[in-house]
């Protein structure tokens, strides 16, 4: 039950801090020291969820729909909090992540916190080196998904009003390559650590199974938006674009296969 | 004239085929390949082929064309490491075997799998392979769901010696490059020893029923008698809760159990050391034991793919780590 308290403490904070940065961006105040105390209350009210929770299952958070949300609200919240601290030009982008986390905040409260089964083919480093790539992939893809969606909405009236004193948007763009280079990096990590944990798990590295399969189009539209960046030039619009794409295949990878997915990915039988 | 003119033939034929616009194709047409793959019900291998030899053209092409190779080292670097990994997944598919196998406790591997599927270039050293299932534990937690596995083996190393090693999630044995591993497969064995009429030495044999709990109510099968080739039909009888789902247990043998035996229209009920009496000699059932199912894989590239996943990575974070640098965050 703590746990609970805890989390929802969290999620009170993440939402305070959210809205306080939408806020910002609508109303033109700039409560930002606000808005990242309330982000780092948030992750250390989170932190300690996810501690007593580990320390009374005995495993992480990584096997339950519930767990695997929880944990990835954490970790992309604690993504776009530094990136928030560290690129004061990219803090109005707030008021594009903050939304996409607070949906997955709704859905973790219509999900069943109750306890699920560590696979035996868990037990492993590799599971920890895995998803820990895995979450720096998809933390750096939400900080460039909020300057992509700053990009896509700044031609409109209010888009002009909200985010027309950020940098020109071939300067978001950049900040965006950057950071979808850097996601590049660490899904291929993701991918490689992946095999190395298949192959002692289920006598294989690769077999196409529906996670692996979609983890490989994933970085397979991440590979094409990059190489189309340096083909054609890209306009930061359709950069954007891309960002946008390869954003909803990983969502779509880490939060909807392994639930209609029944292989062995998922540590089943 | 004809030479010069052959000369830049090639050359744009090389530019072509090297052309960051075909890359971008090739790229989605792979996409497109894995998608097919995916959705559809019979795996065709050339989906993916394909694709990953024209993308394997276009990189060397690339490679031999495109100047930017030159100037920036770790980028060459990193497709020259993607250009290895495509070969030797080639390679790897070519040469690998899958299979499976299943052996009884106190029985010995000797080179026989089911379910094999091998590259064409696969050279079968599995005749060399030895090792004997020294006995074997699964842990269930409440709800059947199952936890650790152990298998202990002993074995002969390549260089001869005898050892022992336990195996099981995450632990395979490794011998002559095949890897074994435990599955979820793992059952109930009666054993039987077939006396033959005047022969001075019993035969033994093993009858495998269908994994357990997975088809617990489905532990029969039919099996050949040994020497004889008399098709048998053998079901195993008990009514204990053997894996209790209310708590946390392990798989073990049932105590209290009989052997059904049905050859031809007769029908026996056995116990251990009871026996049937056949045409020819007598079938004595000997006691029940387990039998561990194991997943064999083969390919000798996976160090390799590894060294070269690693030499692409490093790569491309050494290219990005000086291209972006030149400007602030």
């Amino acid at each position: 039950m703590n746990e609970l308290i805890l989390l929802w403490a969290a999620l009170v904070a993440y939402v305070v801090a959210g809205s306080a940065a939408i806020f910002a961006v609508v109303w033109k105040r700039r409560p930002e020291r606000f808005v990242l105390l309330l982000m780092v209350l948030g992750l250390i009210l989170h932190t300690a969820s996810i501690v007593v929770r580990w320390e009374r299952l005995g495993h992480g958070p990584y096997i339950t729909m519930f767990e695997i949300l929880s944990s990835n609200i954490w970790s992309l919240m604690l993504a776009f909090a530094i990136a928030y601290w560290r690129l004061p030009a990219l803090r109005a982008t707030a008021a594009v992540v903050m939304p996409i986390l607070f949906v997955m905040m709704g859905w973790i409260l219509m999900t069943n916190p109750d306890e699920g089964h560590l696979p035996a083919t868990y037990h492993t480093v590799w599971l920890f080196i895995h998803i820990g790539f895995g979450k720096v992939f998809l933390g750096a893809t939400l900080v460039a998904l909020g300057l992509a969606g700053v990009i896509l909405v700044r031609p409109t009236a209010r888009g002009q009003r909200w985010f027309g004193h950020l940098p020109a948007s071939e300067r978001l763009d950049d900040l965006a390559y950057r950071c979808m280079a850097l996601g590049f990096i660490f899904e291929s990590l993701m991918l490689v650590s992946g095999a190395i944990w298949a192959q002692d798990a289920w006598g294989r590295y690769w077999a196409w199974d529906p996670l692996e399969t979609w983890a490989f189009l994933t970085w397979l539209v991440l590979a094409i938006a990059l190489h189309a960046r340096v083909t054609y030039k890209l306009s930061p619009r359709v950069g954007a674009v891309l960002v946008v794409a390869v954003f909803v295949i990983a969502f779509l990878t880490f939060f909807g296969v392994p639930f209609i997915s029944t292989s062995a990915h998922k540590g089943a039988v | 004239m004809n030479g010069i003119s052959g000369k830049a033939l090639a050359k744009r034929i090389l530019d072509s085929t090297g052309s960051s616009k075909l890359t971008l194709a090739l790229l989605a047409l792979l996409g497109v390949g894995v998608a097919i793959d995916y959705l559809s019900e019979a795996h065709v291998v050339w989906w993916l082929t394909i694709p990953l030899a024209a993308c394997a053209c276009n990189l060397v092409a690339a490679i031999a064309t495109n100047g930017v190779f030159r100037s920036q080292l770790p980028l060459l670097v990193f497709h020259l490491a993607l250009l290895a990994l495509i070969v030797l997944l080639a390679a790897g598919q070519l040469t690998h075997l899958k299979g499976k196998a299943e052996v009884v406790e106190g029985g010995t591997f000797e080179g026989d799998l089911v379910d094999i599927e091998a590259g064409p270039w696969h050279i079968n050293r599995l005749k060399q392979v030895r090792f004997i299932n020294e006995g074997f534990s699964v842990d269930y937690a409440p709800g059947l769901r199952r936890g650790a596995t152990r298998n202990r083996l002993r074995y002969l190393d390549e260089d001869g010696i005898g050892r022992q090693m336990e195996i099981g999630d995450n632990q395979p044995l490794v011998l002559h490059g095949y890897r074994f591993y435990t599955s979820f497969n793992k059952g109930f064995a009666p054993m039987f020893l077939w006396h033959r009429k005047g022969a001075a030495q019993a035969m033994t044999g093993a009858v495998h029923l269908p994994t357990y709990p997975l088809r617990e109510y489905e532990q029969a099968r039919k099996w050949t008698i040994p020497d004889t080739g008399s098709p048998a039909w053998v079901m195993l009888q008990f009514d204990e809760v053997v894996i209790d789902p209310e708590k946390a247990d392990r798989f073990k043998l049932p105590k209290d159990h009989t052997v059904v035996l049905r050859v031809g229209d007769r029908r026996w009920e056995l116990r251990p050391g009871e026996s049937a009496e056949l045409p020819g000699g007598r079938l004595e059932y000997d006691g029940l034991r387990g039998w561990m199912g194991y997943t064999v894989f083969y390919d000798w590239t996976i160090p390799w793919l590894l060294a070269a996943c690693l030499t692409a990575v490093g790569a491309l974070g050494a290219h990005f780590w000086v291209k972006l640098r030149a400007k602030p965050w």
